[in-house]
């Protein structure tokens, strides 16, 4: 009796989901520490002189830019280059104007609540924190838009597209949570 | 065929903003309206993050390696 030995080439896929799934769940972690301390540090008090407006803003940046994202993934995995490429670099664009909100904001905190106060020692650790997330999920995007330009992802190449989105993805998720904390618990 | 799917999962992501948009106005609401609103912004919060984990991020998808 003959043996015939048939090489199934392993998929990939599944191991660097779970691998991202758990580098979101360490990096959740890090957040939910920061998030607690607020409440530890500040209880439910909300200051008065937070801007609102710019806070609901960055917010709906944030939460538009993941509709681009989902969008340029979606066009991706059914190869439409074009569409990909239009949506990265709208995600791009509102995930630099939510930093240029953030720094916006930073100039208002640092003469209503600076760095030293206790609220100040939240507010900046909790969105310098996180505005660093944002600006490395920019610089990947735009990895992401010079190599799709050059047409290196496709129906057959679609890991690297579906890595940064969800990472993208994961850093409007902290946002959920920090706006509400930040902004909208009060006592 | 494949042109009404991806339009269908397009039309589905916008839903899906749409939803996050009417959440954070409902949040924002309830912070100045209702006294003590830790309790309910939490469940807005689950919810946002659910949306967004489920239907952006393909969480239930993780285990199938084909797709």
């Amino acid at each position: 009796m003959q043996t015939v030995r048939v090489h199934v080439p392993y998929d990939h896929t599944h191991t660097r989901r779970i691998g991202l799934w758990l580098f979101f769940i360490s990096e959740g972690f890090l957040f939910l520490a920061l998030i607690s301390s607020r409440y530890y540090l500040f209880g439910l008090s909300r200051p008065e002189e937070l801007n609102q407006a710019l806070g609901l803003l960055i917010t709906t940046i944030l939460l538009l830019s993941s509709l681009t994202a989902y969008r340029a993934e979606t066009s991706i995995l059914h190869g439409d280059q074009g569409m990909f490429l239009r949506n990265t670099l709208a995600t791009i664009l509102l995930g630099s104007l939510f930093l240029v909100g953030v720094a916006l904001e930073w100039a208002e905190a640092f003469r209503f609540f600076p760095p030293h106060t206790r609220f100040g020692t939240i507010f900046f650790t909790l969105t310098g924190m996180h505005g660093f997330h944002v600006l490395s999920g920019v610089v990947l995007l735009v990895f992401l838009y010079f190599h799709g330009r050059r047409g290196r992802f496709g129906v057959t190449n679609t890991w690297p597209v579906e890595g940064v989105i969800k990472y993208w993805h994961f850093v409007d998720v902290v946002w959920v949570f920090i706006y509400p904390t930040l902004y909208l618990v009060s006592s | 065929m494949d042109e009404t799917r991806k339009r269908a999962q397009l039309r589905l992501g916008l839903w899906v903003f749409i939803a996050l948009i009417i959440l954070t106005v409902v949040e924002l609401w309830i912070a100045f309206a209702v006294p003590r609103p830790l309790l309910y912004l939490v469940v807005i919060n689950l919810a946002d993050a659910w949306l967004i984990m489920e239907y952006f991020m393909h969480l239930s998808r993780m285990w199938r390696a084909e797709e």
